[in-house]
């Protein structure tokens, strides 16, 4: 008799452990939900470039990715002809609500401004860029309302109200 | 959110723990099967403090760190809970001293909560917390001691309280490398300047180690440096590399130190010295043999058998008492953690945070790794304890600090984490430590179901002896059912009372210490219980109890007033006697003297052994005498009348069996078979079944002494004999010989011989019932090993006479 009581409660503690991870597995599934759901609410501003090559006409590009690859690798997202530009020789990236441009230890440099670019700058409409013998002017959507941080977070969809 | 799930999961947690200790008070009750016993209540106190400690913590993360890891604290606390109450019901003093720890350690992890958030300091002053690490370390080289009096050195220790430095130092290591590192992420890790300092420093820390002979804390430092190298610098061959430096440390240490020889011998052959180097290690495997799949309970199995079970082998305790599927919860509960602290790594805001969250993670699976697989024998054993879950409040803190490291670097503001350059290693390291706790949910899964059996059944299982004392084991009864040997006392203290002593080489002992002898161990099964119960009975009282069910009786053929005649008349002569019905093959007198009082094995076993009459040894089948020609009227009677020539006579004993060892509950004595007729031997129970066969019209009975079992369901059953009868000798010859046998005046036919090899001499008498006897047929041997023919056969005759006319 005791003995059966007792293996009832041996059976509920060891059903507890379970409860325990169970739940530890649901909150991360919803977790993982929840992340994907924030990644694909997050908007990326669209970003105009213009792209002026020597010898050829202007091209306006538009992009609404987080991360567009410049270089003369026909890979990449701005594919330029000219050969003083390297295969992959900079890119513009989305994070921290800004654009960035990063030059991806090319051969003749990124200038913006005409300033060059050593680590990650932040770019905004109206800014030129110059890879190699390449042009480039940027011009931001102008939807874009850059916000703090604080507010962005309040907005993730954590609670479906 | 994060409060909530946290909330959910601590509420988990309680109700476990809650749960737990309601076995845990109520486990008397289980083992001793009544509701009459004292009820084990101190271990409440855990539980509350425990309660109280998580509930703070709870709070105090909620206010000072909203953005938390909500996983992390409610595992550490359900480990740090399960271990409280592991710790409490393994040895009620040290619950205590563990729960002031829990208390301590949790202050401080508050306290550190509400003082500081970002861990800037940590960085500021790393040099300053590493030099005090090691200069505490270095001094338990002169001031160490060790709390339990033997052993390596160490502790510090100051009224009464004893700290272990080599702990925290784990943390300040990791501590220091995180910063030293996150300075120089940009540079190039493979150059040796750059790594001299963590080099030097992690080298000195070692040294003192090995100088102290912590050789677990040296090989969790030497892991952690190469965890931090790999998750720096992202090459896959410092992994490989340190591998084959670990393992030709391991070589040259196996023949160098003597510590770590004895420790890998113990880990590749543990069978072979399961006393010795290898006890520690074998012990544990037959704990977590003993959980099997459910575990025995809290408080209901034997975990206290496990040296150290309260630090180092804490694993094999909760294996023991929760079983394969406690074991694989905790496995669960500690990939959570180190899961979830590698996702926090890799959204920390900057390097230094980054590498300290992966660094305490190291230092926690590695030191979990180690310690699981040394207790399951998939490493070699590294005295070291289970983060959370093992006795020590020094480990008990160095785990808290980890968990507050966690934690508050888990509470990023701000949203994006530092740039990654390299995901690789965080990937790499969470897949080792995956495969490592899979490899030991495996082996437990492997030492619980598959080998279990075969290791519960091993002599050294001391879990045998333990469940005697709380089962009635069955008795022996004579052929009339008066008891021989009986279980007394009450559940907890069950005696083994011999009632016949005379009767103890026959029937023999069963000690928690010398064993079991005799019928103790021949029938052994059924005075268990485990054979003659039906099977779910048997496996419903293992799920209960962990014990086999009550004990069977089983009924010997032996008359104890006849043996009480028999042992009369051998009195202080040194032989055997056995009267059987030479009919049914039944014992009903086996006498073997000297003896000795089974009563008092306690004080007389280890001189029992060394007497030189071995009065353990049981003549009437294991005495191999002499044979002389004791086979005479058998013979006779196979060779109408003639003796065969010597050579005839010895391809006859070879080929009819006859001295063939009988299958019966006893230990026989057999010995390679001679080639000279002088060198023949015999063993009282192969002459009486030769006479039997004169009485019984030729035919030679199956012996047997253990005749029935009284099962629950059908009552007494018949033990079948484990021989067979065979026909011997023509009946008409055997008739023949019996009369030319009975001597004038002699009720019986009789023969008394002498056997000499050497300087051994017995004498013989073999008698039995002529043809014309109305009752039972029935042999008697009496062999003597003093030389007095005439004893041995007016023994025989008084014995016949006695039993003729009864």
């Amino acid at each position: 008799m005791s003995g059966s009581i007792v293996l009832i409660a041996r059976l509920l503690a060891t059903i507890a452990l379970y409860g325990f991870l169970a739940w530890a597995f649901i909150f991360l599934y919803r977790e993982i939900q929840r992340q994907g759901a924030a990644l694909s609410n997050r908007r990326v501003p669209g970003i105009s470039v213009m792209v002026k090559q020597p010898g050829g006409r202007g091209a306006l590009k538009y992009f609404n990715q987080a991360e567009i690859a410049i270089g003369r690798d026909p890979g990449c997202d701005i594919s330029l002809t000219d050969d003083t530009v390297s295969a992959r020789h900079a890119h513009l990236t989305f994070h921290h609500n800004q654009w960035w441009l990063e030059d991806l230890a090319s051969t003749n440099g990124t200038r913006l401004n005409g300033l060059p670019v050593e680590t990650p700058t932040v770019i905004t409409s109206g800014d030129e860029i110059q890879c190699g013998g390449a042009g480039l002017n940027v011009s931001l959507s102008e939807n874009v309302i850059i916000e703090p941080t604080q507010r962005l977070e309040k907005q993730r969809p954590s609670k479906p109200q | 959110m994060t409060h909530r799930s946290q909330n959910r999961l601590l509420g988990w947690a309680a109700v476990f723990l809650f749960l737990q200790s309601v076995v845990l008070t109520l486990s008397p009750a289980a083992r001793e099967r009544s509701w009459n016993v004292d009820y084990r209540a101190s271990h409440w106190i855990g539980f509350a403090v425990w309660g109280g400690c998580a509930y703070l913590v709870h709070r105090a993360l909620e206010k000072n760190l909203p953005e938390h890891d909500p996983y992390i604290f409610p595992a550490a606390a359900l480990l740090s809970g399960w271990g409280l109450l592991t710790v409490w019901r393994l040895d009620e003093g040290f619950g205590l001293r563990q729960t002031l720890w829990l208390g301590i350690s949790s202050a401080i992890l508050i306290a550190a909560l509400r003082l500081e958030k970002n861990l800037a300091f940590l960085k500021s002053f790393k040099y300053i917390f590493l030099v005090g690490g090691l200069l505490i370390t270095g001094l338990t080289l002169i001031f160490g001691t060790n709390p339990l009096g033997a052993g390596p050195r160490l502790w510090l220790g100051v009224g009464g309280i004893y700290f272990q430095p080599s702990e925290p130092l784990k943390i300040l290591l990791v501590i220091y490398l995180s910063a030293y590192l996150a300075d120089r992420a940009n540079i190039r890790l493979t150059s040796l300047p750059m790594l001299a300092p963590t080099v030097v420093v992690t080298g000195l820390a070692l040294l003192l180690l090995f100088i102290q002979r912590d050789l677990g804390a040296a090989s969790i430092f030497i892991f952690i440096y190469t965890i931090f190298l790999f998750i720096a610098a992202g090459k896959r061959r410092i992994l490989l590399t340190t591998g084959a430096l670990l393992l030709a440390v391991l070589l040259i240490g196996y023949f160098l130190v003597d510590v770590i020889h004895a420790r890998v011998i113990g880990w590749l052959n543990p069978w072979d010295d399961p006393t010795g180097n290898s006890y520690q290690i074998i012990q544990s495997l037959l704990a977590v043999a003993n959980g099997g799949a459910l575990g025995r309970g809290l408080g209901i199995g034997s975990p206290l058998l496990v040296p150290v079970s309260i630090s180092d082998f804490i694993y094999a305790a909760i294996a023991e008492e929760a079983g394969l599927a406690g074991t694989l919860g905790l496995i669960c509960l500690i990939w959570l953690i180190l899961a979830r602290g590698l996702i926090v790594a890799q959204r920390a805001p900057d390097n230094f945070r980054r590498f300290l969250a992966a660094g305490v993670v190291a230092y926690l699976g590695v030191q979990s790794l180690l310690i699981i697989g040394g207790n399951l024998r998939l490493l070699p054993l590294t005295g070291v304890t289970l983060p959370f879950v093992s006795y020590g409040g020094s480990s008990l803190l160095t785990s808290f600090i980890a968990l507050y490291l966690l934690l508050a670097i888990s509470n990023v503001e701000d949203a994006e984490p530092a740039s990654l350059k390299d995901q690789r290693p965080y990937s790499i390291l969470a897949g080792i430590f995956a495969l490592g706790l899979f490899a030991c949910a495996v082996a437990g899964a492997w030492w619980a179901i598959y080998r279990g059996d075969s290791l519960l059944a091993r002599t050294d299982n001391a879990r045998r002896a333990i469940a005697d004392r709380y089962v009635l084991r069955g008795e022996l009864v004579d052929i009339n059912n008066s008891p021989i040997n009986v279980t007394t006392g009450k559940s907890g203290a069950y005696l083994r009372q011999y009632l016949y002593p005379g009767l103890a080489p026959v029937t023999g002992y069963t000690h928690p210490v010398f064993g079991q002898a005799g019928i103790e161990a021949s029938v052994d099964d059924y005075l268990r219980g485990l054979k003659g119960n039906p099977t779910s009975l048997i496996l419903w009282n293992q799920l209960l109890y962990g014990t086999p069910p009550p004990g069977l009786d089983v009924r010997l053929s032996l008359d104890l007033s006849l043996q009480k005649t028999a042992d009369e008349l051998l009195a202080h002569h040194t032989g055997a006697i056995i009267l059987m019905n030479a009919e049914t093959g039944e014992i009903l007198v086996m006498a073997s003297h000297p003896t000795y009082d089974p009563n008092k094995l306690d004080d007389e076993g280890d001189s029992l052994s060394r007497d030189e009459n071995s009065p353990l040894l049981n003549r009437a089948t294991q005495g191999l005498y002499p044979a002389g020609d004791v086979f005479l009227p058998f013979i006779l009677a196979q060779f109408d009348g003639e003796l065969p020539g010597d050579s005839n006579l010895l391809a006859y004993y070879k080929e009819s069996g006859l001295l063939r060892a009988p299958a019966i509950a006893l230990p026989v004595a057999e010995r390679d078979f001679p080639n000279e007729l002088e060198d023949l031997r015999a063993i009282p129970l192969q002459v009486v079944l030769a006479a039997a066969a004169v009485s019984n019209e030729g035919v030679i009975p199956a012996p047997r002494i253990a005749t029935a079992v009284n099962t629950l369901e059908q009552g007494w059953i018949v033990l079948p004999a484990l021989d067979n009868a065979r026909e011997a000798i023509p009946a008409r010859a055997a008739k023949e010989a019996a009369l030319s046998f009975i001597h004038a005046g002699d009720a019986f036919w009789s023969h008394a011989a002498r056997g000499v090899i050497g300087k051994t001499t017995v004498n013989w008498l073999v008698a039995g019932t002529p043809p014309d006897w109305q009752g039972a047929p029935l042999a008697l041997v009496v062999a003597l090993e003093d030389d007095s023919p005439a004893a041995a056969t007016r023994i025989g005759a008084t014995l016949m006479n006695a039993v003729l006319n009864r």
